[in-house]
């Protein structure tokens, strides 16, 4: 049972954002294999996401000229806003979603493909990429990797409107074999200037992010990339780098790295180098859910920022776009270092450790207390005072309460905001066991 | 929401990470500490000043009387009439105008093609290489992180600032502690009281949930009764002139780090080696406007830092040391930018050091592979710090490092 109980938490913190009231009991109740299966199969119907509309964010087309003081601070603050609605958007669907993997597995992709709108600057070609990863989070990661070269966001994130023929610009060329497909050191630096090469003379707009083919920027010599000589474009030479062996050990890393453990090594027990043998993805996450790792108490994950909120708000039925004011989440998240779209840089966001310093416990505290002032806590304030300890560990899908946090809890039983932030502050929340 | 631009390079794939238990302090925490056991006037301070992203050296220390740098870098080179002569055919970025003045007063070293054998074109490789100051082996320790376990236990002794501590600092026994730059800000009444509760270890306590008990009580371990010293203004920089509109970087992150630390050392922060750090360097495309804005902000915060430490008497125990990942490739590429490179040069600042120009200049007649060559290891740098700033035996810490920049230090 309390093994289950582990896995069942584990599930929910890393593969869901967290449970919705009821839903950790009731996984309780059916056990983890049936849970794991449900988790797994994303594609039930759910009416109330589909009822959440995309945001608007039309082409802003040109930037007006600095001298049109009026028509420029009109043109920033439409971009501002555009940028807002993409964000708040993308938590909604996290915190509303019945079953969320496919969010969570945007999540993953888009800390592993960061690209930030700090730099693209425009929400249309933004979207467009968060849409791209979350058609294919569980699909092939070769058609993801060709729709992520053909993707105006990452292109023009690592300079690829200025890579061509003579000159090439080696920004993505690099990224894209060490940070999304091989991992560092297994290629050589012939091999960058190579791919460089074979990625030249694409060209993107910036503000809508769509990307074409110039073949006059383009080199079409024979370049030679992993030994073979031939002449290569984007699509042609993500093959090659795709087919590299080292393909599937780097992914199935990365995937670890989030989902299990950022400082234990892969078990090759899981067998998730050979899940992925053929790029698809849904196999590999399937063998991290089900061939064990869940069930071994070495790999605890700390939650990240954005996932400790979304957390929270499925718990507690917020909606992240309808705090008041609106934008409230996007202020707090920024003080706590992690807003979607605004990764740090192209290696995406830190784990574990870097997420618990003081720093970051006095802003979550600060966070959990302006949520508290918005939290309907009638269904907690039904719960008799003695037992609404164990209330919130299942609510929150928690798998142990220590002592110390049993205590302050126990202290705080009759002053339901302050219960709140202590239990959502705490060690065993932040921390997924 | 679009005011991140520092792209930090902490703690990610390949690069050291940090282990649990980096102290968060309090500007009062070391308020407390400055008063109780000040640091002895004339001790040595280290303050490392680390550029992200890989800052272009050669337009930095130009070779503006080398045609060959004119003919590799059409588009993107400075006129000889432009930059700010410094000798030896070298001249400064034009925007660094205040390193120009403390080169005049012989306190700038400027030490050419510093690099490591095999140098390697990733950001995060690299920078964990300088920070860790082993470019052979894989290690997960700072070089000063591992200076700090030759000492007495001490949070005060190495601080960063910023929320995440960085990779240089953390050590195999001892991590410096981290400062974020608000302050901390705790929760009193009794949601203070429940919290501290929420801080206490357990026997049961995993690794990671033991670290975030320890953030929690990290938090609260402040004495908050001596504020009053760094309540007031940061010390005034009297010699340098005001500028309307303030500096050519704009809003300047790294000049309010370098305050709050002007501010600490002058009240007397027990702290030997202070981290801050600029990012934005990585200019692959339309870098001249770019790096000079960056340029500008590092040398004008460095300059204003100096000399607001002046009336504390702690100016001349100060050594500055600026560095980045890696230099930029010498070609330039079609987009007025350039990509990852290899060496570039380090500036070693302060009262203390011999100015003028060490090592080779790399020759741009012998790249290697288009690359600048390595004429000086940065563990010579490091060692020579260690030796005369924070009076160690650099082969400890330097896995036995022999090199030393000569007559760096006066």
């Amino acid at each position: 049972m309390e093994a289950q109980r582990l896995e069942i938490s584990r599930l929910f913190a890393r593969f869901n954002f967290g449970p919705m009231p009821g839903q950790f009991t009731q996984a309780l109740r059916d056990g983890f294999s049936v849970t794991s299966q449900n988790l797994l199969n994303a594609t039930q119907p759910d009416p109330a996401l589909d009822a959440l509309t995309p945001p608007n964010l039309p082409d802003v087309g040109t930037r007006p000229s600095q001298s049109n003081v009026a028509a420029t601070k009109a043109f920033n603050q439409l971009v501002k806003a555009q940028n807002e609605d993409l964000v708040l958007w993308w938590l909604d669907r996290m915190a509303i979603a019945k079953n969320p993997l496919i969010e969570r597995m945007t999540w993953f992709w888009h800390g592993h493909w960061a690209t930030s709108i700090d730099k693209v600057n425009f929400a249309l070609p933004m979207f467009n990429q968060i849409q791209t990863l979350r058609v294919n989070a569980l699909g092939n990661f070769k058609t993801m990797a060709h729709a992520m070269f053909h993707d105006g966001a990452l292109q023009i994130w690592l300079d690829g409107n200025d890579n061509v023929k003579g000159a090439p610009n080696e920004n993505l060329s690099r990224e894209f074999m060490e940070l999304f497909a091989l991992g560092v050191n297994n290629y050589s630096e012939d091999d960058v200037k190579a791919l460089s090469r074979a990625f030249t003379g694409y060209q993107t707009v910036r503000t809508t992010g769509v990307v074409t083919f110039n073949p006059k920027r383009h080199d079409s010599d024979a370049i030679k990339l992993f030994g073979v000589n031939t002449p290569l474009d984007g699509d042609t030479a993500t093959d090659l780098v795709l087919a590299r062996p080292e393909c599937a050990q780097f992914i199935s890393d990365r995937l670890w790295y989030r989902f299990i453990s950022s400082t234990e090594p892969q078990d090759p027990k899981s067998g998730l180098v050979t899940a992925f043998a053929n790029r698809e993805i849904a196999p590999v996450v399937k063998a991290i859910v089900s061939n064990g790792a869940l069930s071994n108490p070495r790999y605890s994950v700390v939650r990240q920022p954005v996932e400790w909120f979304i957390a929270v708000c499925r718990a507690f039925n917020l909606q992240p776009s309808k705090l008041a004011p609106r934008n409230l989440s996007l202020g707090h998240l920024l003080k706590m270092a992690q807003v979607p779209l605004l990764p740090p840089n192209v290696g995406g966001w830190p784990t574990d450790e870097a997420w618990l310093s003081s720093a970051s416990s006095q802003f979550r505290i600060a966070f959990a207390g302006a949520l508290a002032k918005q939290i309907d806590f009638s269904q907690l304030a039904a719960v008799p005072s003695e037992k609404r300890v164990t209330y919130i560990k299942d609510l929150l899908g928690i798998y142990d309460i220590s002592s110390r946090t049993f205590t302050a809890l126990t202290n705080a039983k009759d002053d339901l905001p302050q219960f709140f932030i202590l239990a959502v502050c705490s060690p065993e929340f932040i921390v997924n066991a | 929401m679009d005011t991140i631009s520092r792209r930090k390079f902490l703690q990610l794939t390949g690069a050291g990470v940090v282990g649990a238990g980096a102290a968060m302090l309090s500007i009062s925490d070391i308020a407390q500490a400055a008063i109780a056991r000040p640091l002895p006037l004339g001790t040595p301070i280290v303050v490392m000043v680390t550029l992200y992203g890989g800052n272009d050296g050669l337009n930095t220390v130009v070779p503006y009387t080398d045609p060959l740098y004119y003919s590799m870098r059409p588009d993107i080179s400075y006129k000889p009439a432009s930059v700010l002569p410094l000798s030896d055919g070298l001249g400064l970025n034009p925007s660094m105008v205040g390193i120009k003045s403390l080169w005049d007063q012989k306190k700038v070293a400027v030490i050419r093609g510093v690099g490591y054998p095999f140098p390697d074109h990733s950001h995060f490789s690299s920078m964990a290489i300088w920070q860790t100051a082993s470019p052979i082996r894989h290690i997960s320790s700072g070089w000063l992180g591992r200076w700090l376990d030759t000492q007495s236990p001490d949070p005060m002794l190495a601080i960063s600032l910023g929320s995440v501590p960085p990779p240089l600092f953390a050590g195999v026994k001892s991590v410096g502690s981290a400062l974020p730059l608000g302050g901390l800000v705790i929760p009193s009444g009794k949601l203070g009281m429940r919290c501290q509760t929420l801080g206490k270890a357990t026997s049961t306590d995993s690794h990671l949930m033991a670290a975030a008990a320890q953030s929690m009580s990290n938090l609260f371990s402040v004495s908050d009764n001596v504020t009053s010293v760094l309540k007031g203004p940061a010390p005034v920089a009297t010699d340098l002139p005001v500028t309307n509109g303030g500096n050519a970087g704009g809003d300047s992150n790294l000049q309010q780090q370098l305050d709050l630390v002007a501010k600490l050392i002058a009240a007397g922060a027990p702290t030997r080696a202070w981290s801050v750090s600029l990012g934005g360097f990585d200019t692959h495309a339309n870098e001249a406007s770019a790096q000079s804005l960056l340029l500008a902000n590092v040398s004008d915060s460095v300059t204003r830092f100096l000399s607001s430490l002046k009336a504390s008497g702690r100016a001349s125990d100060v050594t500055v040391v600026i560095y980045s990942e890696f230099g930029r490739r010498v070609k330039a590429n079609a987009s007025q930018g350039t990509d990852h490179g290899t060496s570039g040069p380090v500036f070693v600042i302060g009262d203390r050091i011999n100015g003028g120009m060490y090592g080779d200049q790399p020759s741009l007649s012998k790249l290697v592979d288009g690359d600048l060559a390595v004429t000086t290891d940065f563990r010579d740098i490091y060692a020579s710090v260690l030796q005369n700033d924070l009076k160690s035996d650099p082969g400890q810490v330097l896995d036995g490092w022999k090199g030393r920049v000569n007559l760096l230090y006066k």
